[in-house]
């Protein structure tokens, strides 16, 4: 990625609550309908995006943080940030992921995207980066 | 997400299908859960989900599929009936596929001719 390139961003915040996914669904595919993602990759952006939000849910606790969504456009990808303010954890190490069938979340979005990124912000949230590359392959 | 709990009509053993429609996610998964709570207590050795209509599910649907295959997994299996490409593509993504506790079928007529088969020994 370089410095020089512009992208245009569409942010989307809610509040950490697993009720709330329905609407973080309806905004991906919106994002998807934009860039003419086809139906498979658009399940798939939906999948990791949703993977991440679950994650950002846990890390809240109370709900009352909230979830925040970047979507950037840039001519040959597109990337969502998914940031959460809660305290940050690897998200294959929550120690609630250790009951069973959990974890199951950051391995589907490494499957499902073409890159997956973790960072640590400054306020000790997480932010899930998400990238989808738009060659030939899932345009519609 | 709905979910109608019924059984196989004329399968020779008592066989609960779940009929699920909409999307399965980590927030109302915990009601799919508790829908296959309840047909779990009586101990049958097979379980079906009709997920025609299932449209997405992610990884809390997901963990509900694998705790359900985990549960029947010394007597029997779980199948699941007609689920769509990309619901399929996850359940292979997971291994679930690969599950000899669990078995995909085509249409609910495909099921019950393996139900039959199991009740036969």
């Amino acid at each position: 990625m370089t410095t020089q390139e512009h992208a245009r961003c569409r942010r989307y915040s809610v509040d950490a609550d697993a009720c709330n996914l329905v609407e973080i669904r309806r905004f991906v595919e919106s994002v998807a309908r934009e860039v003419r993602l086809d139906e498979e990759r658009t399940f798939d952006l939906k999948v990791a995006v949703s993977e991440a939000c679950a994650n950002a849910v846990e890390h809240s606790g109370s709900g009352r943080c909230p979830v925040q969504i970047a979507a950037w456009f840039y001519p040959d990808r597109v990337q969502l940030d998914i940031s959460d303010g809660g305290d940050f954890r690897l998200p294959c190490m929550a120690p609630e992921r250790r009951r069973e069938n959990r974890g199951l979340g950051f391995p589907l979005m490494v499957a499902l995207m073409d890159e997956v990124r973790v960072a640590k912000q400054q306020d000790g949230g997480t932010r899930v980066t998400l990238l989808l590359y738009l060659d030939n392959r899932g345009v519609a | 997400m709905q979910v109608v709990t019924t059984r196989v009509t004329g399968a020779p053993i008592e066989t609960p299908l779940l009929v699920i429609s909409g999307e399965i996610d980590h927030g109302n998964a915990p009601m799919l859960s508790a829908a296959v709570e309840e047909v779990l207590e009586k101990e049958v050795p097979l379980v079906l989900f009709d997920v025609t209509d299932v449209v997405y599910i992610d990884s809390g649907g997901v963990s509900v599929l694998l705790s359900t295959v985990r549960r029947l997994r010394e007597r029997g299996w779980l199948g699941i009936i007609n689920p769509n490409p990309n619901v399929r593509r996850l359940m292979e993504i997971v291994g679930l596929s690969l599950d000899e506790s669990f078995r995909m079928f085509k249409d609910q007529a495909d099921a019950l001719t393996a139900v039959q088969e199991f009740a036969r020994g």
